[in-house]
Parts: C-alpha cells; structure tokens; sequence
C-alpha cells in the first residue's frame, strides 16, 4: 500500500496538467500556462488525408508527451519515460516507481476509463494522468479532468495503458525524479516562445500553423457544395470538438497561451509581451465566436444556420492574427 | 458571449454532462484573463452530442445491412463500441483486408473459435452474443 501526498488541481488541459502537477509534487511551482508556453504546445494543423472518427483530423496542439517533455529538458528536470511491450510488466514497473515515492504520468486510452464521464468515452488515446498510490490492486489516481480524485482497478488501468489505435500509449509512463534547485526559467521561456513561433509562422508547408488555418478556410467553403449539408455540419463538427471539447481549456488552447504570455511579460519584465498577450486573448475569444457560431450548424438536419463562407472568414481573421502575433513573437529576444 | 449562451440552456434538448464540472479559461480586455470551473457550455454539448447522434445513425445503416445479409455481426459490434477497421485491426492483431473479409456474412461464417472468441473479448461480450446479435 502506498498513497503519496497528491495535490489535485483540475486543469485545461491533461498533459499540462499533469506535468505541473508532478512538479509541484517536487516542490518546483509552475503553473499550467507556464508548462504549456515551455514546452511550444500550441500548435495547429489540417490533415485532410488523415481521418479520425470518420472526419479529417484537425489538431490545435503539438503531438502527446512533446509537452512534458520538452518542459523537463528546458528546465533542466531529470526524469524517466518507459514504454513496455508486456503489459504486466508496465505495471509491475508502477508500483515500484510508485513505492520508492514517485507519482508517474501515464498516457491511457479513454474508451474504456470508467470514471470518465460516458460522453468522452471514444478511442482517444492521447489522455494523460496520475497515478500516485496504490493499495490491494486499486491505484490511486488524480485525472486533471475530474473536480475529484479517483480510482481506477489493476485490470482496468492496464487496459487503458495498452489501449490500440492512433497514438497508441503502449504503456507509455513518466515522472520526474529530480528536480535542481534554483532553476532559471527565463531562457526557456525565450526558447519556448520562439518554436511555438517557428511552428505557427516559420514552417513552410501549407498544412501547418496559420497557414493551416487558411487552408482549412478554403476547405471549408467547399464542404457543403461537395459533401451536403450533413457531412459538412459533421466535419465542422469534428473541428469544434477538437477545439473545445475535452482538454483545451477553451479555444483550442488559444486562452491558456495568452495566460503563458501575459505570465512570461511579468517574469522576463517584458512589456510588450503584456500587449501580446491581450491581442492572443481576443484572437481566442475570436475562435471561441467561431465556434459558437459554427455549433449552431451541428443541431440536428434542417439547412445550416450560419454559412460555411461566413465561418470561413471568421478563421481567415483568426489566421491573420496569429500570423501577426507570432511573427512578432519570433523576434523575442 | 458566454455568459448569454449559459442563459440560453434551453437548446440542448436537455443533454447530458451535468456531473463533472471542468476548468476553463476565459478573456475580457478589462479584467484580463481568468479561470472557472463549470459545466459545459450548450454550443459545446450540442457539438458533442452531434458526435453521438452520427454514431448512432451509422448503427441504424449497420443494423439494415444485417438484415439484408450485407453485413455481418462483426460490423455491428464494430460500429457498436464505436470502433473503426484500423482500430479493430490493432487490437485484433491482424490486417484491415481480414477484418473487411470477416465483415461479411461469407467471412465470418468461416471463423474459428479462436477467432470467434478473440473477437468476443474484445467487444465484452460473449461468443453466443457475437453471433446472435440483438439488433
């Protein structure tokens, strides 16, 4: 039996939370925006050719464990990451990472998560949590979605670990396990400005960053023409849920990067990143109209409320922004 | 915007999620930015729900091909657990072409019960069930 002393805190988002909250265990306080803005999170593409859940797939965020990753290697944060073809073997290794006083970040698979409220319940793999105890085959774990802490039994939990599909965890675990004392987050913040700027402005590929956004634009202007209105309110459909259902705090993690700038002008005392910040927040409240708007179209058959041209050019404007953000960003010094 | 769509809670036929309550961040020019804990909002439940409701309707058109022996019951489970032929495939550790073949009622007549049972697990249900599907 061991059940660590777990600060739970919700968050927006689970990877971020789940990396701020494995540091705050080590005494190291760092908030989620913080986390998300070291570790470039945010991000954007449109992958026509890649379908999930029978739509293209759009991503507002880098791929799963890249967060916590890059966090720890900026700040200098010794940790450990595992992946096992054995599943008993998975867990065998948690609960020894767990008795020598760790509390371990696991990726799970959500379809078969039992105390996942049932409307998120879909193969969607790339769910992070804690675990931070466990007692006669039940673990402990805090989920940065749920308002309490929960658990989950052995067989459940080495079922989620070795969910299949996109993404698959494959048993995927990680925890920090030393933690350096003064740590300078300055430079990794400059650092983690600079590729989130890279990825939204600098890559030259059409799919990508704001120019991805445009493209989904275009795309979109089209669907009714080509698919009918139902397959077109579905595919806009796929695109809001990945914007704002589970974990993103809103707006495609657009609110959690302007909280991480509006931060960042406060620690590295840098005024005009306080101006950054107020112009991310209205570009998420932009994204967040835009879903608002384009919800309207999901409600059951019937013809589209809003017009495809007139939610197209909502994501041109929120494109326009970001391009102007980030170029100015890029510049960070 | 937000507050008035929470006002507006009628449009959501009533849905779900009222018993988790999740962190959001929000933005206003003058108080900056801020965190809530709360419910969903509609425009959101509406967009999840929408989500559902195709899976239920692909359900609808898997259940018709069955009876017009189209289709056999692994399609059904398939769509049931809201699976898709490369997820199935994963887990079933075999190629999508056997998966597709064992789709149909002339492929999945063939099956041992290995097979069979794989399947079963898979899906949670017993064999009995995976062969007489209640539609």
């Amino acid at each position: 039996m061991v059940k660590l002393e777990f600060e739970h805190r919700q968050a927006g988002h689970c990877e971020n939370g789940v990396t701020s909250n494995l540091l705050n265990y080590h005494k190291f306080k760092i908030s989620e925006p913080m986390v998300f803005g070291i570790g470039a999170g945010l991000f954007f593409s449109y992958l026509p050719f890649l379908k999930m859940q029978h739509a293209p797939t759009t991503s507002f965020r880098v791929w799963p464990g890249m967060v916590f990753d890059r966090t720890t290697k900026m700040l200098g944060i010794k940790k450990r990451v595992h992946r096992f073809r054995e599943p008993r073997e998975s867990m065998t290794k948690l609960n020894e990472v767990l008795e020598q006083g760790y509390p371990v970040g696991l990726q799970v698979g959500t379809y078969h998560l039992p105390f996942f409220p049932p409307e998120y319940r879909m193969h969607y793999n790339m769910h992070n949590l804690v675990v931070y105890g466990h007692d006669n085959g039940t673990y402990f774990v805090s989920d940065t979605l749920m308002e309490r802490l929960v658990e989950i039994s052995y067989d459940d939990l080495m079922r989620v670990r070795y969910a299949k599909g996109v993404f698959a965890p494959q048993g995927r675990m990680y925890y920090p396990i030393h933690v350096p004392d003064n740590i300078d987050i300055k430079p990794a913040i400059i650092k983690g400005i600079k590729k989130t700027a890279y990825n939204m402005s600098g890559i030259p590929f059409p799919l990508i960053g704001a120019k991805g956004i445009r493209y989904l634009a275009g795309r979109m202007r089209k669907w009714e023409k080509n698919l009918g209105p139902e397959r077109a309110a579905y595919y806009l459909g796929q695109v809001l849920r990945m914007e704002e259902e589970v974990g993103t705090a809103g707006a495609g993690f657009r609110y959690i990067y302007g909280a991480f700038l509006e931060e960042a002008s406060r620690v590295l005392k840098q005024d005009w990143l306080r101006e950054m910040s107020v112009e991310m927040g209205e570009n998420a409240n932009q994204w967040r109209a835009f879903s608002y708007y384009g919800s309207r179209n999901c409600k059951k058959r019937g013809k589209p409320e809003q017009s495809y041209d007139f939610l197209a050019d909502m994501l041109l404007d929120c494109a326009d922004r970001e391009e102007k953000i980030f170029k100015k960003l890029a510049r960070i010094k | 915007m937000h507050q008035e769509e929470k006002q507006n809670t009628g449009e959501t036929d009533g849905l779900l999620y009222t018993y988790n309550r999740e962190l959001f961040y929000h933005f206003d020019k003058e108080k900056g930015f801020s965190r809530e804990i709360d419910y969903q909002v509609p425009a959101n439940q509406t967009i999840i729900k929408q989500s559902w409701d195709a899976a239920e309707q692909r359900l609808d058109e898997v259940r018709s091909l069955i009876r017009a022996g189209k289709r056999s019951p692994i399609a059904y489970y398939m769509e049931k657990t809201l699976m898709e032929i490369p997820i199935l495939a994963d887990y079933m550790e075999m190629g999508k072409w056997r998966i597709r073949k064992h789709m149909k009622p002339k492929g999945f007549n063939k099956l041992k019960p290995e097979i069979l049972e794989k399947y079963a697990s898979i899906f949670g249900i017993s064999v009995d069930a995976l062969k007489n599907p209640e539609l």
